[in-house]
């Protein structure tokens, strides 16, 4: 029995080549998404261990928590004394001070603006440096800057050049050396300054205080003893940690960005594996049809069902085993390319050598092999129950409709219709929605082969008008349900999760766009073109531009973070006085002015969670102040608050009382009365000239750079479900080409009588147009339907209102539908390639 | 070429295959059908007689030699040329899977025209239903039709766009005798009543004794003919062309 199943395999290998291919893309997905997140864990893990090499312990200010969304929080310097201190602490070899933040430079009259971070460090000798220089020599005086090599390499900079660094002051100094990070010539997307010690100082302002203090342990002592000597002796302020937890630490924060990306891609690798099950199913559906005969003959031979059920099961086990072995390769290979898609979403990935876990080749194999057997186990129970005497039958084109399935499928798609309704009507939850949705395809995949027969004569009516070939491929297809069904099932899934995202997408981008124009005034947004995170923009910035004749008000915001319990969320920091001029905010209760109290004002979605009004307190953590209970100033409406993109608003003498941070998120602009706008514009332009990573935004531009964002989410995963999309296409040509070989007399016969080889290919083309289209209309019907929920559950806690996205779904349709006529072309080519007499004299 | 004739094979050759497994499965075959006449085609099974006929048809192509279709070279003609012609001046019934299961019987009749783009002629397709006997099962798919009806179809479908000639390659093989009888009798019928050109392959004495000629085959080649056949007449001739074929192996 296992010698006839490899045979089939083997003696088969076109019809089950197209399977392969669908199980292999999305295993390659799979494997991609994990070798890629491996590799990143690994290079991060390497990154930070390189960067704590050397330094035992470290010193510096106690801070509540260390870092917030990806982010270390900034600290304040220890006192100049504390380096005594700690040099005196008996165990402590050596201990040298360090100094470390952002600072851009600025080579040759250009502005180097990595997607990364711009570090400015002061450089300590050995063996606390994690960076060595290897060409020139480190920096000896206040004007020598050493810059990483990959940095100097890329921009052109050589040694003796002069570059700028900006940080809270500006200095320009020449470089003196060129220096490698442990075997690398740099950081990923990152430059590197490393200057004196009192020349750091000076540049990040941290006068004469020390940021942190690196210590490594005399021969004879041992880490924890020095560790508990130093903390006995510095008291509360300071924080004493291991190198390695430091190491630990900050790797663990820069992967937790990695985790989301892995969860969003495997996410969209089920969906692929799941409409290859669709493709899986069918095929081996229409192959077991095919085999009838042969498989009654083998039961009249003596074999019994079981035997049957196996063979078809171990065929499906080979295959999906082969094609678990491809999409392994594929996937490390394909790695590379999911980086780069990463890097789009803003999400850049360090690079390194590929890591192929043995957990990754596990997994990807199991699913695999798993997804192919599971699908096959309905077409396989069917060849088990196929009757000896089926052998002197003629082949038939497989069973009706069972009623029992039609029934149960309206019955559960009735269901999923019922919790979709419920929530359109905005009396449901997401999780009712999700639910909704899976039940919802699962009634119509039971449903499917009753329908499609109905839905093909329907749809089909304008195939008619291409004639007899037309006619034909609309009567196929409604001739064979199951097929039809299944084919156009799998691709009307990848279909309605594109029509989904574009749903939601699309509701967001608008109800953004709405909520920005309706509460900010402001002429101009001034913002920095990096992330947040990277620094935003310094704060003359505003002076200048405030100073401007043509402008009235330069009004300042600020972003920080807190720990709220064990979550991090955000806040904005903002100037009472001056905001109403260049913002339309409506408080429900409270003053705007009364932040400058030390209040906070929520937005009122998050006040009535929490229980809060007016006059009661907040409790919030900050780094460096620790726990602080702020009275609660106003309540905020809903779409003011997400048009400032926050739910906790503080004032800036507040701000400044809790954070050290002295940089702008943004600064909203009014002009002055009567100001000619593009003069105005020229003037504030020239004012930014010394900041270049200050970019001056009018409201439309303002509302794209917000938008941005849910764009490329929306056409990262939009290109993703496109990957889907062909694999249900794949499907479509698979079923169609498997078709063909079974209608190879009717074929013949067609042919016999005198329809072209252009109608034959007409016809097959038609039907698999017609699938795509059935595909359409199911799978738009769902997108847009879920994705109305979706913003309707989504809008019970936010302002978001059901945007149909026309134009996007124009597309979708007209692409499906295109892309069903390319998905007939091999098809239709086989079936002209038919030999006609072979075809006929077959009896 | 004389005007009564509606077809002509000259000196047809085809090999399939080549080298030592080469086989010639027409050698030099030359037949002339009339117009208007019932020709059978026999022979013992390898004689060329299916060969010889698809040649005739313009389904397979000629290593040598001429078909001439009144006064259209097949030969000359391309596949798409061949496919036109088909379905515009011939018409075929087969054994078996005569029909287009997704059409109605109706729709299998007209599929020629429609396939061409052309009318049905009303009166001539509901005079071929009736005589065959189709009135009450024009709307049936052929799942729906007995075996004899489905062939009926099939004829009336060859027979609807009033084609030069109408080649039936062995009409009767999965017929019960009744059902064949009355297949074979109308055949008859349209070619003495309606001027039918008939070609048809068979290996049964009895159907070829329904035709006008039977022409006799033998290794790819014509070797006998008989006029005004009768089933007795024919069997003994193929007993005769057996005999000779077998001891030359």
């Amino acid at each position: 029995m296992w010698r006839l199943t490899l045979r089939n395999a083997v003696a088969h290998p076109a019809r089950l080549a197209l399977t392969l291919l669908a199980v292999a893309l999305g295993i390659m997905f799979v494997t991609g998404t994990l070798v890629l997140t491996d590799t990143s864990g690994r290079a991060l893990d390497a990154q930070f261990r390189t960067a704590a090499a050397g330094t035992d312990l470290t010193v510096r200010r106690a801070t509540a928590f260390d870092d917030a969304m990806g982010v270390e929080v900034e600290r304040d310097p220890l006192p100049a004394a504390t380096l005594e201190r700690v040099r005196a602490v008996p165990g402590v070899a050596d201990a040298q001070p360090a100094a470390r933040g952002q600072a851009l430079l600025t080579a040759g009259g250009r502005t180097l603006v990595p997607s990364g971070a711009s570090l400015l460090r002061s450089w300590t000798p050995e063996p606390f440096n994690a960076f060595a220089v290897r060409t020139g020599r480190p920096p000896l005086t206040g004007d020598e800057v050493v810059l990483d090599a990959a940095t100097a390499r890329e921009y052109h900079v050589a040694l003796g050049d002069t570059v700028t660094v900006q940080a809270a002051s500006t200095a320009a100094l020449r470089v003196v050396g060129l220096a490698w990070f442990g075997d690398r010539p740099g950081l990923p997307d990152t430059t590197v300054a490393l200057v004196t010690l009192p020349a750091a100082q000076r540049l990040l302002g941290l006068g004469d205080g020390v940021p942190e203090i690196a210590v490594a342990v005399a021969e004879g002592a041992t880490v924890a003893q020095v560790r508990q000597r130093l903390a006995e002796r510095l008291g509360a302020d300071a924080e004493v940690v291991t190198g390695q937890d430091v190491a630990a630490a900050s790797a663990s924060a820069a992967k937790g960005q990695v985790g989301y990306l892995r969860a969003m891609l495997l996410a969209l690798a089920g969906a692929a594996l799941l409409v290859g099950g669709f493709l899986i199913a069918n095929t081996f559906a229409v192959v077991v049809g095919q085999r009838t005969r042969e498989l009654a003959v083998l039961r009249a031979a003596g074999a019994t069902g079981r035997q049957l059920l196996g063979s078809v099961l171990g065929e499906a086990a080979l295959v999906g085993a082969a094609a678990s072995a491809a999409g392994i390769g594929l996937g490390v290979a394909a790695a590379a390319g999911l980086r780069a898609l990463a890097g789009q979403v803003g999400v850049p990935l360090p690079d390194g050598d590929l890591v192929l876990l043995p957990r990754t080749v596990a997994a990807a194999a199991v699913i695999g092999v798993l997804i192919t057997v599971a699908a096959a186990v309905a077409p396989a129970r069917r060849a088990a129950r196929i009757a000896p005497v089926e052998a002197m039958r003629e082949a038939a084109t497989g069973p009706a409709a069972n009623r029992a399935r039609a029934l149960g499928g309206a019955v559960v798609t009735l269901a999923g219709a019922a919790a979709l309704g419920v929530v359109l009507a905005g009396r449901g939850s997401l999780g009712l929605l999700g639910a909704g949705a899976l039940v919802t395809v699962g009634g119509l995949t039971l449903l499917g082969p009753a329908i499609a027969p109905v839905l093909a004569r329907i749809a089909g009516r304008p195939l008619d008008l291409a004639g007899v070939p037309g006619r034909l491929a609309r009567q196929t297809a409604a001739r064979a349900p199951r097929r039809t069904a299944a084919t156009a099932m799998a691709l009307a899934l990848g279909l309605a999760l594109i029509g989904f995202m574009a749903v939601v997408g699309t509701s967001v981008r608008s109800a953004i766009r709405q909520s920005y124009g309706e509460t900010i005034t402001a002429d101009y947004v001034i913002e920095s073109s990096r992330n947040e995170m990277l620094g935003g923009l310094p704060p003359d910035v505003q002076h200048h531009v405030a100073a401007l004749d043509e402008v009235a008000v330069a009004s300042r915001l600020r972003y920080g973070h807190w720990k709220d319990g064990t979550m991090t969320s955000a806040l904005t920091a903002v100037d009472p006085a001056t905001l109403p001029r260049v913002t339309s905010l409506h408080l429900v209760a409270g003053r705007l002015d009364a932040l400058a109290g030390g209040g906070v004002i929520l937005a009122e979605r998050v006040a009535r969670e929490r229980g809060l009004s007016v006059g009661d307190t907040l409790p919030m953590t900050f780094a460096r102040t620790g726990e602080q209970r702020l009275p609660v100033a106003g309540l905020l409406r809903d779409a003011d608050a997400q048009a400032l993109s926050t739910d906790y608003i503080i004032g800036l003498d507040t701000y400044a009382r809790l954070y050290a941070e002295n940089v702008d998120a943004s600064v909203f602009v009014r002009l002055a009365d009567g100001a000619d706008p593009a003069a105005a514009r020229r003037a504030i332009e020239a004012a930014l000239a010394g900041t270049p990573t200050a970019q001056l935004r009018d409201q439309a531009e303002a509302v794209a750079g917000r938008t941005r964002g849910v764009d490329e989410i929306l056409g990262v995963t939009t290109a993703l479900l496109l990957f889907t999309v062909a694999i249900a296409l794949l499907g479509i040509t698979n079923t169609l080409a498997l078709s063909i070989v079974e209608r190879t007399r009717e074929i013949g016969l067609l042919r016999a009588v005198g329809m072209s080889r252009t109608q034959l290919r007409w016809m097959v083309r038609g039907e698999a147009v017609l699938v795509a289209v059935l595909a359409v209309v199911i799978g738009v019907a769902l997108g847009l339907g879920f994705g109305a929920g979706a913003v309707t559950a989504l809008g019970s806690t936010t302002p978001l209102a059901v945007e149909v996205p026309f134009g996007r779904l124009a597309l979708i349709v007209a692409v499906a539908t295109v892309a069903g006529l390319v998905a007939g072309l091999l098809p239709a080519r086989r079936a002209t390639r038919l030999d006609v007499l072979d075809a006929i004299s077959r009896a | 070429m004389q005007p009564d004739l509606a077809a002509q094979a000259q000196n047809l050759v085809k090999i399939y295959g080549r080298g030592d497994t080469a086989v010639r499965a027409l050698d030099g075959a030359s037949v002339a059908i009339t117009a208007g006449s019932f020709t059978a085609v026999m022979g013992p099974s390898g004689s060329g007689k299916s060969t010889l006929m698809h040649a005739l048809a313009g389904l397979d192509t000629v290593d040598s030699g001429r078909v001439l279709l009144g006064g259209t070279d097949l030969t000359a003609l391309d596949e798409r040329r061949r496919t036109l012609l088909r379905r515009e001046r011939l018409g075929f019934v087969f054994q078996g899977f005569n029909l287009i299961p997704a059409l109605s019987a109706a729709e299998n009749i007209g599929l020629p025209l429609a396939l061409a783009g052309r009318p049905v002629e009303r009166a001539w397709f509901d005079e071929l239903v009736a005589t065959l006997g189709l009135a009450d099962r024009l709307h049936h798919r052929p799942a729906e039709l007995s075996g004899g009806q489905q062939q009926r179809v099939a004829v009336a479908r060859a027979l609807i766009a009033r084609p030069d000639i109408v080649f039936a390659d062995e009409p009767t093989g999965n017929l019960d005798s009744r059902s064949g009888e009355a297949l074979l009798a109308f055949l008859g019928h349209a070619a003495r009543d309606l001027g039918q050109t008939i070609v048809m392959v068979t290996h049964d004495p009895r159907a070829a004794a329904h035709a006008d000629r039977v022409v006799f085959l033998a290794d790819g080649r014509v070797v006998d003919e008989l006029g005004e056949p009768t089933a007795d007449a024919v069997l003994s001739r193929m007993t005769r062309l057996d005999a000779p074929a077998r001891a030359g192996r």
